[in-house]
């Protein structure tokens, strides 16, 4: 009789799978996603609203289609995918990577909005005063608009690693539901529902599945707390 | 020195208008919305005009001809602003030493300690902004932007968001600030007082428009202005000097020309310059002399001018500076007031306002 706290292997294998593809997925989308937030916050530009709404649209469609996409532009004979391939060696589809890009597109419009709004939060006038003070646009930028923006920024990067860890509907459409490779938490808890008398472990999954989210959302509400305390909130 | 010829149109608004200031500390005075705000972004090169130029010391900071556009953090330009705009995520320290620490040490005015003592903030150091008062983060802004050794420091409405008793403790300072630093300044305020305890050069500006330029005195009384002063109680305007001061009968006499006039009690030292204000319904005329009544002032003084409104007359008289009474058709047809008749003015000590007194 096995532990009902130890993990076998295919367990502990969808585990870290989803923790490793839900933090190169936010490491990945980190920088995009502040530059983004920040233009869509706060420059004007001609196709703005239409680079927002593809920005969103992943948010809006279901998961499949944007996973379609990504098939027939990252595919191995896609257009992208082709050239990857040969001059690169890299392979996304049936691969972990894959499946990091897949969560990072679903998860990048959360990013954005997070980001967009706690820079638009940020006073204009601290920035122009920082300028009157010697300091050019990109040193105000880092030095004032980002650590202001920096309790959003967090949210944004908490919003996208949850995301990342529910992504199904894209990651099963673009690099399938390979054991060990791209099965990750929901894929696995899927495939347990599906094999007769596997629910046992389907429900211990669901389980992880909790606890991996509400630890996401605890550190993101401690981390929240931490800033906004530096800030004076 | 800086010269100023410059268009500016955001939405509805409009700053149009040309400028020289050569003073140490010129006051830009006007009501609300008037474009004082919009005048010091376009010199601190926060907001850029459409037309025109900006010098200073002979250098272009912008040129809209040519194209020529200095960024605000190349200006060496440095602005406080209405409310201290420190940075909530850096301590007071930090906040002082942020432009400081972006100078080359050749270029630094001042040391940290030299601006502590000079706006007695040195308590202060290891506090965030939002633990501080309102005149206490003032006091830091202005400290932080010393620090950063602009060579024009324009202030925009400094007290405005503090209360009266904060104000009169924050003015001193920026006394200080006047009279031991010595950085060109230009000091932007819709209280005339605020400018008045400051320097009595001002440029007035109203509706986008820069209406007057020049010395407190000559600048009100100009034609331009006229409806502006009248809106404020600044139709009469004199500079005096303090004679002496009556404690127990509770009045101060100043003398104005070769008269002697009686006000109320003023903590000013025997000897200083004021300004002094009155409205133009508070001036009474007299065609003699009148014996046995309160009020104190009584000077001569010929007509110049009567300017009949539909409701009224507007009575101006030569005093040796001149003075406009607000009357009646009625007083003046009772009177048969003339230009070129002789009457009093009468003036009551406690109807005199005194001006920038802080």
């Amino acid at each position: 009789m096995v532990s009902p706290f130890q993990l076998t292997p295919e367990e502990a294998s969808a585990l870290w799978l989803s923790i490793k593809v839900g933090l190169w997925c936010t490491v990945i989308i980190a920088g995009p996603g502040v530059l983004m937030g920040w233009l869509l916050a706060r420059t004007r530009f001609t196709g703005k609203a239409l680079i927002d709404g593809l920005i969103h649209l992943p948010l809006v469609l279901p998961p499949v289609v944007p996973g379609y996409i990504l098939l027939l532009l990252l595919g191995k004979q896609g257009v992208i995918g082709k050239w990857l391939y040969e001059v690169w060696g890299i392979t996304l589809v049936f691969t972990w990577k894959g499946a990091v890009i897949a969560s990072a597109l679903m998860a990048f419009p959360l990013m954005v909005r997070a980001v967009s709004l706690s820079m638009s939060l940020v006073e204009p006038r601290l920035e122009a005063a920082a300028r009157t003070l010697g300091a050019g646009p990109w040193r105000v930028f880092l030095t004032i608009t980002l650590p202001l923006a920096m309790p959003g920024i967090m949210t944004g990067l908490i919003l996208a690693f949850a995301r990342s860890l529910g992504e199904f509907g894209a990651t099963v459409t673009f690099v399938g539901n390979v054991a060990g490779e791209t099965r990750t938490l929901p894929l696995a808890i899927y495939t347990y529902t599906q094999i007769p008398g596997a629910d046992g472990t389907a429900l211990r999954l669901v389980v992880l599945s909790l606890l991996l989210a509400l630890g996401a959302l605890l550190v993101s509400e401690i981390a929240a707390r931490r800033v906004g305390r530096l800030l004076g909130r | 020195m800086l010269d100023l010829d410059i268009s500016l149109t955001q939405g509805s608004f409009t700053l149009q208008g040309s400028l020289r200031l050569d003073q140490p500390v010129s006051g830009v005075f006007g009501p609300s919305g008037s474009g004082k705000s919009t005048l010091l972004k376009v010199i601190a090169g926060l907001a850029l005009p459409q037309q025109g130029s900006i010098t200073l010391a002979g250098e272009v900071l912008f040129e809209a001809r040519k194209g020529i556009h200095l960024p605000p953090h190349r200006r060496r330009i440095g602005l406080v602003f209405q409310d201290s705009q420190l940075f909530p995520h850096l301590s007071v320290r930090n906040n002082l030493l942020y432009g400081f620490k972006l100078l080359p040490a050749a270029r630094r005015y001042f040391r940290l300690e030299q601006i502590l003592d000079l706006l007695e903030i040195g308590h202060l150091l290891d506090s965030r902004p939002h633990h501080l008062s309102g005149g206490e983060k003032q006091r830091v802004a202005l400290g932080r932007t010393l620090l950063a050794a602009p060579r024009l420091l324009l202030l925009d409405e400094p007290l405005a968001s503090l209360d009266e008793g904060l104000k009169r403790q924050i003015l001193p300072f920026l006394r200080r600030v006047r009279d031991e630093i010595r950085i060109p300044m230009i000091y932007v305020s819709h209280a005339i007082n605020e400018i008045l305890y400051l320097t009595p050069q001002l440029v007035v500006i109203d509706k986008g428009r820069i209406l007057g330029q020049g010395a407190f005195v000559e600048v009100i009384r100009q034609q331009s202005i006229v409806n502006l002063a009248r809106s404020l109680g600044l139709e009469n305007v004199l500079q005096v000097e303090v004679l002496r001061h009556d404690p127990e009968m509770g009045y101060t006499v100043v003398q104005y020309d070769h008269h002697e006039l009686h006000l109320s009690l003023s903590t000013l030292p025997v000897g200083a310059n004021t300004f002094i204000s009155l409205r133009a319904i508070d001036v009474a005329l007299a065609r003699q002399r009148i014996t046995d009544i309160t009020i104190q002032n009584q000077v001569p003084g010929i007509i110049t001018q009567l300017l009949h409104t539909t409701d009224r007359v507007l009575v101006d008289v030569d005093i040796g500076a001149p003075i406009q009474a607000e009357v009646t058709r009625k007083a003046v047809q009772d009177l048969r007031l003339r230009v070129g008749d002789g009457v009093y003015c009468l003036f009551k000590a406690r109807a005199w306002n005194y001006l920038g007194t802080g």
